[in-house]
């Protein structure tokens, strides 16, 4: 039996490690992760920017790089890296984690950093994932090295709109690093543990037929997630009913908005900043942010902005700026949570082109009519609770306008689900949730249900008369029904697959957040706006030594297991058995 | 060894070379064995180091130096005041992270403050100012300044680092 369950936010931008010892009256704590602070310089915080910097082979004085537990890295992790990046930003990898679910780009190449110039040895979103965890795992034995890494019980979190693929490179970059097997936990699920971990009494703050919805926005993503409360023989169940699509906007894009419209101001006075200048004022505008947009009427007007000279003159180079609450507030308020109706719609992805590799960011910044278009696809749903989690809520504004948008779609104004330490629980409420729901998994605490967040299908070509120039159209097999929860398996005995022996075999494979009922085995005749195509998966079976045969009629099984990994399985008649792989390799082309 | 090839070679020696074969002096004590060798010892470290090193440190957090160095005369009160307000958080969060600093006495400025009159204060804690009897044994008097103490200091090693180096130029490459 592990001694320690620790619970990992695997972050775009901050990574996090909290643990809670396994026994009866275990409580949850935060770990201060050693890292660089400066060259020769180590300090224990309680965040790990998940910032990877390459460094040149004469950049740093020799032994400056040191860990305590390693003389010489090949990369420096965390808030040294993050520092040296804004000086150097080609050798800087960043927001890894968002690549992990690119449809654009094999995450197991060496991509990062898309800007290195020749001779910086790249790294794949893969390996620097391998090298955060690998990090956190060596900080933990560092600090303690009488509880092995391998021996604990070790939950990760990702997005809950990370798809199958993704989700099982971030146990492969897990694995990679040196960890038992992990289990995957989605971060707003995580973030509701994290405040049933804070209020022991939960039971009389909600009620069966209840809904609660948790906006996590985090760093890089922004997440939502409904769970219904329901009752069985006399006990609360809760189960996590709809999750969002993946949303490529967080804290950071708001923070760089402020910062770009000030940047702007600055150069209306023939002021051009350079990368460390305007490193400072992104980090000045997110202070001045908090206390513009603080909750109480009492905030002021503007804050100051101080841009140092650069050399040695610092007074004679200084430039005074400012931001006023009147444009903090335009530029978030209503660029990011504009006030819309409840049948708002976010304008449509475009399409990007294939040639372009990069990040697919949302293509409208609006959260509340991403949240609105949510709420509709889950069935119009209409919750009663309402759970915030993320940094970027630390102004308390933004809290408020929330709360403003979403009552005005509501009968009943959304109760809060209030953290009694939210301050310090925005940043660091994952972790913590995914080391409570470590401890429940070992009988101490309650367990969301909730199962696969989608449905996913396997593509089948209709046998229609070819027409030249136009491909067979596409038909989507149910393999994986929405809900399919941990432990359980679905198999497909009625429909059979002939595959060639010696040759791989690819299957198109797609995946929907919002049609839910479709059972498995189901065909949709047509593949709607509503499904999206991932990456394709594939198998490859081995001729069998002195046999002849050519062909293996195969039927689909699907097992989740009971870490929530989603596994596609072919299965011959004579009971053998072959997994079938996301090819991460042919995204490129998808 | 036997006595007399040794004293063939001594005397031979002695009278070509002028000294004895080297293991013959160490076997009769006319010469102390050459030391082993040993490793090189870690750099020294000077007690001027760890000044340096802060003000290293303070340069590369707050610009500290940049700004005592830079002649200020002719900026007027508004300009110096918007750097100082951005410096003086850096320096002060720099300060703090590596010195303890801790009030001597921790009382009310403007205030009477008690001391002990059986003996003269410490003068490293305690300076005395004004009407000071020759004995200086006082009761006590008006705390003027509480003084400071680094209750701890806390440097990282220096390594190879070269503490003179206070900041490196920086050459941004186009």
């Amino acid at each position: 039996m592990p001694q320690y369950s620790i619970g990992i936010d695997l972050g775009t931008t901050n990574s996090a490690l909290a643990y809670a010892e396994i026994g009866e009256t275990s409580s949850v704590h935060q770990f201060s992760i050693s890292q660089l602070t400066n060259p020769g310089e180590i300090g224990a915080l309680d965040l790990l920017p998940s910032f990877l910097y390459i460094p040149g082979e004469r950049e740093f004085v020799e032994g400056s790089l040191a860990l305590p537990w390693q003389a010489n890295p090949p990369y420096v992790i965390g808030r040294m890296a993050r520092q040296r990046g804004v000086e150097n930003a080609n050798r800087l990898v960043s927001s890894a984690k968002s690549w992990l679910s690119n449809q654009f780009a094999d995450p197991t190449q060496p991509l990062l950093p898309l800007a290195a110039p020749e001779g910086v040895p790249k790294v794949s979103p893969l390996e620097a994932s391998r090298q955060f965890l690998e990090h956190l795992k060596l900080a933990w034995e560092n600090a303690n090295p009488d509880s092995k890494f391998v021996d604990q019980s070790v939950l990760i979190t990702v997005p809950a709109s990370f798809d199958a693929a993704a989700r099982q490179l971030t146990q492969r970059a897990a694995e990679m690093a040196g960890y038992p097997e992990v289990t995957i936990l989605e971060e707003p699920q995580a973030a509701f543990y994290a405040w049933i971990e804070r209020h022991p009494d939960w039971r009389e703050q909600v009620h069966p037929g209840d809904l609660i919805l948790v906006v996590d926005i985090g760093g890089g993503t922004t997440d939502f997630t409904l769970i219904s409360v329901t009752e069985k023989a006399g006990e609360l169940q809760l189960e996590r009913v709809a999750v969002g699509q993946h949303l490529l906007l967080g804290g950071d894009n708001m923070d760089l908005a402020v910062a770009r419209f000030a940047e702007q101001q600055f150069a209306q006075k023939n002021v051009k900043l350079d990368a460390l200048q305007f490193h400072s004022l992104w980090q000045q505008c997110r202070a001045a942010k908090e206390v513009l947009l603080a909750s109480d009427e009492n905030a002021p007007a503007d804050q100051p902005l101080t841009i140092l000279g650069r050399g040695t003159g610092l007074v004679g180079g200084t430039i005074r700026g400012k931001i006023s609450r009147d444009d903090v507030r335009t530029l978030l308020l209503d660029g990011f949570f504009p006030v819309v109706a409840v049948d708002a719609m976010p304008q449509k992805q475009r399409r990007i082109a294939l040639t372009e590799v990069g990040l697919n960011y949302a293509s409208d910044p609006a959260v509340t009519k991403h949240l609105a278009r949510f709420l509709a696809l889950a069935g119009n749903a209409r919750p009663t609770h309402v759970l915030l989690n993320g940094g970027v809520l630390q102004a308390g504004a933004i809290e408020h306008r929330i709360f403003e948008v979403l009552n005005s779609w509501l009968d009943a104004p959304a109760k809060e689900l209030r953290s009694n330490a939210k301050e310090s629980d925005l940043m660091h409420a994952v972790a913590r949730g995914a080391a409570y729901y470590g401890l429940a998994k070992h009988g101490n605490g309650v367990r969301i249900r909730g199962g696969v967040p989608r449905t996913y299908y396997v593509g089948i070509e209709s046998t229609m008369p070819a027409v030249p120039g136009l491909p067979a159209p596409m038909k989507a097999l149910t393999v994986v029904p929405f809900g399919l929860e941990e432990g359980s398996k679905v198999q497909l005995p009625q429909r059979r697959f002939a595959l060639i022996v010696g040759e791989p075999a690819e299957f198109r494979f797609f995946s929907s957040v919002s049609r839910k009922h479709d059972e498995p085995g189901f065909l949709i005749e047509e593949i709607g706006d509503d499904i999206e195509e991932l990456a394709p998966i594939e198998v490859s079976l081995p001729a069998r030594e002195g046999s002849p045969e050519q062909v293996v009629p195969v039927t689909l099984e699907t097992n989740v297991t009971e870490t929530g990994m989603l596994e596609l399985w072919c299965v011959a008649t004579d009971g053998r058995r072959w997994k079938l792989e996301f090819n991460v390799r042919e995204r490129a082309a998808a | 060894m036997s006595r007399i090839s040794s004293a063939f070679r001594s005397f031979f020696a002695i009278l070509f070379s002028g000294t004895l074969p080297e293991d013959i002096a160490v076997e009769f004590g006319y010469a102390k064995p050459a030391p082993p060798p040993v490793a090189p010892e870690p750099p020294k470290i000077k007690p001027a180091d760890g000044a340096l090193q802060m003000l290293q440190i303070l340069q590369r957090d707050s610009r500290l130096i940049d700004f005592l160095m830079e002649d200020i005369a002719s900026y007027s009160d508004d300009q110096i005041g918007a750097a100082v307000r951005s410096l003086h958080a850096d320096c002060r969060a720099s300060l703090t992270r590596h010195v303890t600093l801790e009030a001597m006495l921790d009382g009310v400025e403007g205030t009477y403050q008690k001391l002990d009159s059986s003996k003269a204060p410490d003068p490293n804690r305690v300076k005395l100012i004004g009407n000071v009897p020759a004995s200086g044994k006082v009761p006590g008097g008006t705390l003027r300044h509480r003084g400071w103490s680094a209750s701890s200091v806390n440097l990282p090693p220096l390594g190879k680092q070269d503490p003179t180096a206070i900041s490196p130029a920086e050459i941004e490459v186009d």
